[in-house]
């Protein structure tokens, strides 16, 4: 994969620095759901086991592919304990993608998370895709939480769902990568505004295309068969 | 861990943490959360003398604050140390921080980057006071040179 990919569009650079999209994302929820856990499993697919609080925030990055294009995602993994509440809010602002995880064993963190979906609404911007994950799906003989009604919260307020774990990595690619193929949809179809000041997107112009402004048309005219699995 | 070391607060959320921490501070009393919230946004500062600022009100709290929060506090001590280049007292904050949760990643992360910083200090200082050395041989030659030249 990455050899089809390093000679030709994006920005500067060339190998693993050759991406055309970068996508803000942050992960919320409430403390000990998994947020560092499944960052650490997507960014370095592994499991952390005994993780501590995260201190404040953390930040992790990967550069993934959607329908042909790369796409940095630089991913702020916000601390759950409520006294970084105040300043973690600061790091909504801009982002592309909201992951709002919960824990499928704990039903205190599902309750909670219409307050995190407001915090989400009111401090990122219309288009940010948000996408709910129940974690620890490994976990079911300890469940708390059907999957059915987290399912029946998530389309009654219009999110994307998903039951992941971060310890077997089951579904937690689906879920950063989902996100992402959501966002370059909404670039796509004009419902993102890439000029808009807090879009959560940068993109670097391809070098190759005319004028570099309209590099999904690359991506689509490029991938063919990838097509209907990308819906681009 | 290096994007820490350069996320900056936005103007509009450190003047809303100031307003707060200076209305409460009007009333009499700062509750250390306020305090926490005030210095964390001034310590992501672009400017040094607000970073110092943070340093300051981060130590008090570190006598004054909560028990469960020393952690944070000792944390972003050492993240803002970094940033205005005291990596000696960085260090120092990473070091406490350690003796108490050994396996804790994010520090682990941070203190391997004020190592790398301490080093290429160093090997910077080592060039500079190699360059001097040279400065002060030429000298001393220039000066044996000017005096065989007056014999």
């Amino acid at each position: 994969m990455a050899n089809s990919v390093s000679g030709g569009q994006g920005g500067g650079g060339g190998g693993p620095y050759n991406y055309s999209y970068i996508f803000k994302y942050i992960i919320i929820g409430d403390m000990g759901v998994g947020k560092s856990c499944l960052l650490h499993q997507f960014t370095e697919k592994k499991f952390m086991a005994d993780c501590p609080h995260t201190i404040g925030v953390e930040f992790g990055t990967r550069i993934i592919e959607v329908c042909g294009q790369k796409i940095k995602l630089q991913i702020w993994d916000t601390a759950g304990q409520e006294r970084f509440r105040a300043v973690t809010r600061s790091y909504y602002r801009g982002a592309a993608g909201a992951l709002m995880v919960y824990d499928i064993t704990r039903r205190s963190t599902y309750n909670h998370l219409s307050s995190w979906l407001t915090d989400a609404r009111n401090l990122t911007n219309p288009n940010t895709v948000i996408y709910l994950i129940g974690n620890k799906s490994d976990l079911e003989a300890q469940r708390d939480v059907t999957y059915d009604e987290a399912k029946m919260f998530a389309e009654e307020n219009g999110l994307m769902f998903i039951e992941a774990s971060a310890k077997t990595g089951e579904n937690v690619e689906e879920a950063f990568l989902e996100t992402a193929k959501k966002i370059y949809q909404n670039i796509q179809d004009g419902s993102l505004d890439l000029n808009a000041a807090e879009s959560g997107v940068q993109h670097k112009p391809a070098s190759g295309a005319a004028g570099g402004q309209l590099p999904h048309r690359l991506g689509g005219g490029d991938s063919g068969g990838n097509k209907s699995d990308c819906a681009c | 861990m290096e994007a820490l070391l350069e996320d900056y607060v936005s103007s509009e959320d450190l003047r809303r943490f100031e307003r707060r921490y200076y209305d409460e501070l009007g009333k009499g009393s700062v509750k250390p959360s306020t305090v926490f919230e005030y210095s964390w946004a001034l310590i992501r500062s672009r400017f040094e003398h607000e970073v110092k600022k943070g340093i300051i009100l981060l130590e008090q709290l570190c006598f004054e604050g909560e028990d469960e929060a020393k952690r944070d506090y000792l944390f972003y001590l050492s993240i803002a140390n970094t940033k205005i280049g005291e990596y000696q007292r960085a260090l120092d904050c990473t070091r406490k921080f350690l003796a108490a949760e050994p396996n804790n990643r994010q520090a682990q992360e941070l203190e391997k980057i004020i190592k790398e910083r301490l080093r290429r200090e160093s090997l910077k200082g080592m060039a500079i006071v190699g360059g001097a050395a040279a400065l002060v041989v030429g000298g001393l030659v220039g000066i044996g040179m000017a005096l065989s030249k007056k014999h």
